[in-house]
């Protein structure tokens, strides 16, 4: 296995279009849950130029103002002047209905174990998790850090950069030294303006630098030296962007909804997916278990892959990889992880208490995921990121 | 006139090739408009123009030859032109004093909605003290008397002229002047008698039809109290001038657009102008942004609202035409026309048949005179040959068909205004129907109830267990509900001679104490009981009202009813079960749940509190209060509307809904009413639907089901994107807002009970009783009469083919002419008239509402069509020349043989008229619906030939020779012949199509005039 190379990860802001395709649609599952916990709801999205399509295919009592809350959530991320905007944009909605089940209608809280195996995936997926000691989140530096970037250029377009659209990208590359981060190799910023201003290139080089390079390293042990490349908007031009500019479509982002591609990821979207999907749902599960694994310091890698197939509650494959870092033996982390955690659909939904969340909390939980990632989050409380299997995980 | 072209200006012109130029002097002059379009659309380098006199603003396409600065100098030019022959309002019309009396047209209009107040009053010159009798006389010179444009109807002489206006009536009169020329005087009597028939029945349909749609549109403005010398004067709604100020109370139509100065709970119904069922609330003191659409310019009224609750006082802003009624009136009559399919295609149909007459009696001239005979003879019968081409009986058929469908309709409820919009009904492909109005009955109704903590569905006067569906009775917290929404409450309830109580006031009130009554709470007795002391009105900081009123023992009631969140806070108890406690925070935080959700609902949701107190009202009203409960108030469907629905898909007809609610209460009500009965069923929301593109949005309408959060004029856009997809779009509505689409589109049906005057004028297609389920019964109309004036049309042209068939082939065989002048003639009146009058009679077939609608674009007679046509008249002409080759054969070129074609071809045409009943059915089809008057035309005309070759004088003037029985006996035999093997021929084909065809054939439909033929016709 090598153990010198230099790898990146890149992230976007919330208002790249793919990305507000991926909030609106989680925003709209937040809106269904949380006035109708057992809604099933599955909403995906598409903008192009002035048009907002929203395909949603529910079965709940609820009724939300689909185009008002789209429209909120495109206000919220800072379309709000000329081209795309918030008030002048069009929403045509497509609603089919999917019929709940019996088993649909029952609150996870309430079920027995049995109830809970009657619940059995409806996709064949296989989905991932993974921790790793790069960082105190225990996600991998290069995406973390392009993350950290991406959060920095928002915010900056809201109010330092205020020419800057909410649509950006960030890459950071990092050089491992015996898969340890050890310096940083590059980062590159894509910025979009509200008006087209090449003129302003210098200045706004600039400008990112204080406001958004150098504020995000400020915290950071490994920080760009004299060798590193920093590139913003390396191609010269810098254009107009957000939807007006490319269109988007949701589900399109799932490296930067997890690792960066640092490890595996499954290709199914997580965004726009009600609790019931176990292709979202399992993906928080893995997680969980392999940031557990990590923090009960069985291993400094782990990669933990769950196979689900239509019909079967239980995953059909557990897998666990550690890339040779592992303290213990591979099965018996395997064997641990097997007998802490209860993998099947319902008993994550009920662990994670993923159909009270947007009820209960005032950002409505889901459209807080869509960007920034759905993992390693140190900004919001995700169930999935609790440390509460280190116990069991550490008994022999 | 003076040319002040200076005032153009070029408003965008980034993109090369398409430059907007803004040209103030198009501004409200529709003519001038057009003129300049067509003007411009000449100019070689120009390939499209847009122009509106709504905007004053040209759109111009053009090669990129052109540049902007071109196109400002062309449209300078041509506006020389344009404005010496359109003077319209805008652009100088002066009067005698030299005064411009345009000047309110022309002045710039005021966002008086922006302004406060007395910055109105002082633009306005004016004072809340209103002007002087002098001042306003002036006004009045200077602005025009306070009067909407009539739309106008068209006069008699106009209706009479169009009769004639179509090319086969053309030709009829120059065939008769033709015939004149040539001697035949009888023949020019019976032409021009057909051609007066057809006008009498043509004028006299549509001129009724004119006449009743006035009758029900008439309405005149009542006077208005308004402030003239310091006082409060009565004003005709005519006189009223801008700065005049005006006194508004309940119940008072508001005549004129005005910025509101002072009110106290003013609410106005702007359902006419906006769309909106409920009323709205007023506020003088609020400024609204310029951009606020007119539903939220609360602190104006507008012309055409009606004053539902409070009292406000008003300074006029604008009158007449400068009102927003006046302007959406304006833009009424520029919405063109569009020609129906049937005009389109009877005028085609014209032509080609000019085209063929005069092929054909050319041809015959030219044969005769290659052959030898006599010049004056041969010139004779082929003008006989023409007349016998023209379908003289068309304009008739059509006028008649569409005359009986128009009476039969109107026995049903449904006027017609255009008589053709009956058959365009027909080739309708998708409608619009307008939510409010149409799909529901625009009368709120009291549907949900949330007390005791449990959720109510209201049926009327039955209440169910929302949860469970148990039927309850009105339990007793529900009924101290109802108590309350009966004192607290500005409607007034009055007991009619009947004994019926009659409830008037605001929609949401009036379904309050409606609710109250139908389940036996005695209102009026109530407000006896507990009368009045003290009324703490909604504000804006305070959306609820509050009552005093004096209880028995000395006490005093306090009833409140508003905006749940509100009502809410004020409460510390609750009234469950009879019983008053504590309100608990979780019940707080249910009623909160239980108030979002049924506003997600689109419903209209209050709650009702009450306290009972020691002492009197006064301080009394701020007390804290007892919960009571939810209402939930709406708009309900329409019972049945589900199953027009469905009607409407069964035959083919994609179903739209145009709404203001939001997307998911507007996919609620979709798919209550089955608008799309499986599938995904797609809402486009239309806020900002005016900057889609027209492409775009053309491209996207043929998947929309429902376009929610609709403003009024997003209506004219809808439709003209669904006509840009090739759709024929029939539109319903009922408000004022509603007339630009009325009028646009193909067919604009309006609701003539509770519709507005406006939205009756424009629209093609009134419902008498508001029931859309006439639209089923029409739009089945409109298909026969397509069917009908085919087959009529069908029969006309192989029957007419058969007689050309046998004149021209004898001739050019050398066998002599085989029939007279006359003898065409008698053919021509004795086997058309009457078969196709009783054709275009035909009832519905059967299956009409089950198959998709025709294409408006498909012929009437199209190329397969003419294969048939011609095989039928084959058939006919080869017994006509069997039977006249007979005839030579034993009598030689004379009268005899003559007679005996003669017979043959009368008798295989009449017959002929069994066979044309249907496409895809037999004669012998007994499942067919009857129509007697084709056996009586076909049975009248066999007896009126034997009068013809029995009775001497007749014989004589028909020029045929006495017959012998079995001559006879062979012309008939040959003529059932060509019959049966006509029909057979149609059997075969039928079968073919059938065993080729899927398993599912679409019923009925007929070759090219189905959506999708399934299958390629025999050619």
């Amino acid at each position: 296995m090598k153990r010198d190379f230099i790898f990146s990860s890149e992230s976007v802001t919330e208002g790249h279009p793919d990305k507000l395709c991926d909030r609106i649609s989680d925003a709209l599952v937040g809106q269904y849950l949380r006035r109708d916990p057992l809604a099933r709801v599955i909403v995906e999205c598409a903008v192009s130029s002035g048009i907002l399509f929203v395909a949603i295919r529910h079965g709940s009592s609820a009724i939300v103002d689909i185009p008002f809350a789209a429209r909120e959530v495109i206000r919220d991320v800072g379309y709000d002047g000329d081209g795309f905007n918030a008030r002048d944009c069009t929403v045509m909605t497509t609603f089919a209905d999917i019929e709940r089940s019996a088993t649909d209608l029952v609150d996870e809280v309430t079920m027995t174990g049995e109830d809970i195996d009657r619940v059995v995936s409806r996709d064949p997926v296989t989905v991932f998790g993974f921790a790793c000691t790069h960082t105190p989140s225990l996600l991998p530096l290069p995406l973390w850090l392009a993350h950290k970037l991406a959060r920095q250029l928002a915010a900056a377009s809201r109010d330092l950069l205020p020419e800057l659209l909410p649509d950006g990208k960030t890459q950071v590359s990092v050089e491992f030294r015996d898969r340890r981060p050890a310096r940083i190799h590059g980062l590159t910023i894509a910025v979009t303006l509200r008006e087209p201003d090449d003129g302003a290139a210098a200045r706004l080089r600039a400008r990112i630098r204080d406001c958004v390079v150098d504020p995000a390293f400020a915290d950071e042990e490994i920080v760009p030296d004299d060798h590193s490349r920093m590139a913003i908007n390396p191609d010269g031009a810098f254009n107009a962007g957000g939807p007006a500019a490319h269109s988007g479509l949701t589900g399109r982002k799932t490296a930067v909804d997890t690792y960066g591609e640092y490890a595996r990821h499954s290709g199914a979207a997580l965004s726009g997916k009600d609790p019931s999907r176990i292709d979202r749902i399992g993906a928080y599960a893995a997680r969980h278990a392999a940031k557990n694994v990590i923090a009960a310091g069985l291993a400094s890698e782990c990669e933990i892959g769950l196979t689900y197939s239509i019909g079967l509650s239980r995953p059909v494959s557990i897998q666990v990889e550690t890339f040779g870092t592992s303290a213990i033996d591979e099965v018996e982390i395997e064997r641990r992880v097997q007998a802490a955690c209860d993998f099947r659909p319902a008993a994550i939904v009920r662990r994670f208490g993923l159909r009270r969340l947007p009820a209960t909390r005032t950002d409505g939980f889901y459209a807080t995921l869509a960007a920034y990632g759905h993992v390693g989050r140190t900004d919001i409380e995700l169930p999935w990121e609790r440390l509460d299997l280190l116990d069991a995980l550490r008994s022999e | 006139v003076s040319t002040n072209t200076d005032e153009i200006r070029i408003v965008h012109a980034a993109v090369p090739g398409r430059v907007r130029v803004h040209v103030p002097p198009l501004y409200r002059n529709p003519s001038a408009t057009l003129a300049l379009r067509d003007l411009l659309t000449r100019h070689p380098a120009v390939t499209r123009v847009d122009a509106s006199a709504r905007t004053g603003n040209v759109l111009i396409l053009s090669t990129a030859s052109l540049s902007a600065a071109d196109v400002l100098a062309v449209v300078r030019e041509l506006l020389q032109d344009v404005r010496a022959q359109h003077p319209g309002p805008a652009t100088g019309h002066r009067n005698g004093s030299g005064e411009v009396s345009a000047a309110a047209a022309a002045e710039p209009i005021t966002p008086w909605h922006t302004l406060h107040y007395d910055a109105a009053l002082s633009h306005l010159k004016t004072t809340a003290a209103g002007l002087s009798t002098d001042d306003a006389r002036s006004r009045l010179q200077r602005y025009g008397p306070n009067e909407l444009k009539a739309v106008a109807t068209r006069p008699l002489s106009q209706i009479v002229a169009a009769q004639f206006a179509s090319l086969p009536v053309l030709l009829l009169i120059g065939s008769a002047a033709l015939s004149v020329l040539t001697g035949g005087f009888a023949d020019a009597i019976a032409i021009v008698a057909v051609i007066g028939l057809n006008a009498v029945i043509g004028t006299y349909t549509e001129a009724s039809a004119e006449k009743t749609i006035l009758a029900l549109t008439r309405f005149s403005v009542p006077p208005v109290l308004a402030a003239r010398d310091g006082a409060r004067t009565s004003v005709a709604a005519a006189d009223l001038v801008p700065g005049d100020v005006i006194y508004l109370t309940r119940g008072d139509y508001v005549a004129v657009d005005a910025r509101l100065v002072d009110c106290a709970d003013l609410t106005v119904a702007e359902s006419a102008l906006t769309g909106e069922s409920a009323p709205v609330s007023k506020s003088a003191a609020a400024l609204v942004a310029d951009a606020g659409p007119l539903a939220e310019r609360i602190n104006m009224v507008y012309r055409g609202t009606v004053v539902t609750g409070g009292t406000g006082v008003a300074v006029v802003v604008a009158t007449g035409d400068a009102t927003e009624l006046g302007r959406i009136q304006a833009l009424v009559t520029q919405a063109a026309q569009p020609e129906t399919p049937l005009q389109r295609q009877l005028r085609e149909l014209g032509y080609q048949i000019t085209f063929v007459t005069a092929v054909v009696s050319g041809c015959m001239v030219l044969i005769g005179v290659l052959r030898g005979y006599r010049i004056v003879e041969i010139v004779r019968v082929a003008i006989s040959l023409a007349v016998a081409a023209i379908p003289e009986g068309l304009p008739t058929v059509s006028m008649m068909t569409l005359a009986t469908g128009v009476r039969r309709l109107r026995k049903e409820g449904l006027v017609v205004r255009r008589l053709d919009a009956v058959e365009t009904l027909g080739a309708v492909e998708v409608i619009c129907l307008d939510k409010t109005g149409t799909i529901t009955a625009n009368r709120m109704v009291a549907q949900v109830a949330h007390v005791d903590g449990r959720p109510l569905v209201i049926e009327g006067a039955r209440i169910r267990d929302a949860a469970s569906g148990e039927a309850l009775a009105a339990g007793e917290s529900l009924r101290s509900l109802l108590r309350i929404a009966a004192l607290c409450s500005d409607a007034t309830v009055t007991v009619d001679e009947r004994g019926e109580p009659r409830v008037d006031g605001t929609a949401t009130e009036a379904a309050l104490i409606n609710l109250a009554i139908a389940l036996g709470v005695d209102v009026v007795g109530m407000r006896a009981a507990f009368p009045k002391v003290a009324h703490l009105a909604r504000a804006e900081q305070r959306m609820y009202m509050t009552t005093a009123h004096v209880a028995p023992e000395g006490r005093t009631l306090v009833a409140c009813k508003g905006r749940p969140d509100q009502v809410l806070s004020r409460c510390r108890s609750v009234l469950t079960d009879g019983a008053t406690r504590e309100l608990t925070h979780s019940e707080r935080v249910e009623i909160e749940a239980a108030n979002e959700s049924l506003a997600g609902q689109g419903l209209r949701v209050l709650g009702f509190a009450f306290a009972e107190a020691d002492g009197h009202a006064g301080n009394n009203l701020s007390t804290s209060l007892t919960w009571l409960g939810l209402v939930g108030i709406a708009d309900p469907t329409r019972p049945g509307i589900r199953s027009i629905v469905s009607a409407f898909h069964a035959a083919g007809i994609q179903t739209v809904m145009i709404t203001g609610d939001q997307s998911a209460t507007a996919y609620a009500v979709a798919r209550s009413i089955g608008l799309r009965p499986a599938g995904q069923l797609e809402v486009l929301d239309s806020t900002g639907l005016a900057g889609i593109p027209d492409e775009l949005l053309s491209a996207l309408v043929r998947r929309v089901d429902v376009f929610s959060r609709v403003s009024p004029s997003n209506k004219l856009q809808i439709v003209r994107a669904l006509q840009r997809a090739g759709l024929i779009v029939a539109m319903t509505g009922d408000g004022i807002n509603d007339g630009p689409a009325l009028k646009a589109s193909d067919v604009g049906i309006a609701m003539g009970r509770d519709g507005a005057e406006l939205a009756r004028e424009v629209a093609d297609i009134v419902l008498l009783e508001d029931d859309i389920g006439g639209v089923v019964d029409a739009i089945a109309e409109g298909r026969t009469i397509a069917d009908d004036i085919r087959k009529s049309v069908h029969f006309i042209i192989s029957t007419n083919l058969s007689e050309i068939l046998f004149t021209l082939g004898a001739t050019a065989l050398g066998f002599g002419v085989p029939l007279t002048a006359t003898q065409l003639l008698w053919i021509n009146l004795l086997t058309d008239v009457f078969p196709e009058l009783a054709l275009a009679v035909d009832p519905a077939e059967s299956d009409v509402l089950k198959r998709p609608p025709r294409r408006a674009d498909a012929k009437l007679v199209c190329a397969t069509d003419y294969t048939r046509l011609g095989a039928d008249a084959a058939i006919i002409t080869g017994a006509a020349m069997a039977s006249y080759g007979y005839g030579v054969r034993r009598y030689g070129q004379s009268g005899g043989a003559s007679t005996m074609g003669f017979l043959t071809l009368t008798g295989g045409q009449l017959l002929h008229a069994l066979s044309s009943r249907s496409d895809t059915h037999t004669a012998f089809d007994t499942a067919q619906p009857p129509n007697p008057w084709v056996g009586l035309s076909v049975a009248g005309g066999f007896a009126v030939q034997a009068l013809a070759a029995f009775v001497p004088p007749l014989r004589r003037l028909l020029g045929i020779t006495p017959v012998r029985l079995g001559d006879v006996g062979v012309s008939l035999g040959l003529a059932t012949a060509a019959f049966v093997t006509g029909e057979s021929l149609k059997l075969l084909t039928l079968r073919s199509l059938q065993s080729r065809s899927t398993p599912n054939p679409p019923v009925g439909t007929a070759p090219c005039t189905g959506r999708e033929p399934s299958v390629e016709p025999e050619g």
